[in-house]
């Protein structure tokens, strides 16, 4: 059998395989001076930027925090949750 | 930031706190051997949302490693808590030793378990009160107390690394 070319689609793998998010959602007993903590040492983020996505975790629930390959996504949740914060992997846009 | 802290309690908050320490860590081995006490699970929770089977791999792959190092965390914690190498027990101090106070260094690495480790008993106490919102609380309950006490000297000492 053969595949008629046009139905071939090379980039296919990117559409499917895209870039991963990390989420980390709000809960109501971490400190937010502990999250602010977290995400200054763990990511190396500048204070405002860890203040800044700290305040959206808190009022809106959740933030995505990291972007890029899943593999890599996981190992920062898996960071997240031995602090103690609950992250998530999911797709970026879902 | 400061990597070195020098955090002052009492005698008798050591004392506690060790008590507390210890009884996190039977959790713990509890959880390393198989149990599934929901308290410990909010410290391993899914890594997927809305994708059981991804959660479930992801558990597999992350639990035990998270649950060790909650434990060698612990362990760190009860040693700087101990008093010229004697682990310190509410029920051995008189008022005098229980007031006096205890001076405890935390280098980097221990100040780092510390956080973790306050922040896990917080996360285990907020499972059992059934604290599910943030302004969930009981003034009758002296477990809140205890609760609160720990956000406290975390909070402390977060605001010691700042300085």
């Amino acid at each position: 059998m053969t595949i008629p070319l046009e139905d071939v689609r090379l980039d296919e793998r990117t559409v499917t395989a895209g870039p991963w998010e990390v989420v980390v959602w709000n809960d109501p007993v971490n400190l937010m001076s502990y999250v602010v903590h977290v995400f200054r040492t763990y990511f190396g983020f500048p204070r405002a930027h860890a203040e800044r996505l700290m305040l959206l975790v808190h009022h809106e629930g959740h933030a995505v925090v990291a972007e890029g390959a899943r593999e890599q996504m996981e190992l920062h949740v898996q960071a997240m949750h031995d602090f103690g914060l609950w992250a998530t992997v999911r797709k970026a846009g879902a | 930031m400061t990597t070195t802290v020098l955090m002052e309690v009492s005698a008798l908050e050591a004392a506690h706190l060790t008590d507390l320490v210890a009884q996190f860590v039977e959790l713990l081995a509890d959880a390393l051997d198989g149990g599934d006490d929901p308290a410990v699970a909010r410290l391993v929770p899914d890594g997927y949302r809305g994708d059981p089977e991804a959660a479930a791999e992801f558990r597999r792959l992350t639990q035990d490693d998270l649950l060790d190092r909650r434990r060698d965390d612990a362990a760190t914690v009860l040693t700087t808590l101990q008093r010229d190498g004697v682990v310190l027990r509410p029920a051995d101090l008189d008022r005098a030793e229980a007031e006096s106070s205890l001076e405890i260094e935390l280098d980097a690495g221990a100040l780092s378990a510390w956080l973790r480790t306050l922040t896990a008993i917080r996360l285990v106490m907020a499972t059992r009160l059934g604290i599910t919102a943030d302004d969930d609380e009981d003034d009758d309950d002296p477990r809140f107390g205890v609760y609160n006490w720990l956000g406290f000297r975390l909070e402390g000492l977060l605001r010691a690394i700042e300085d």
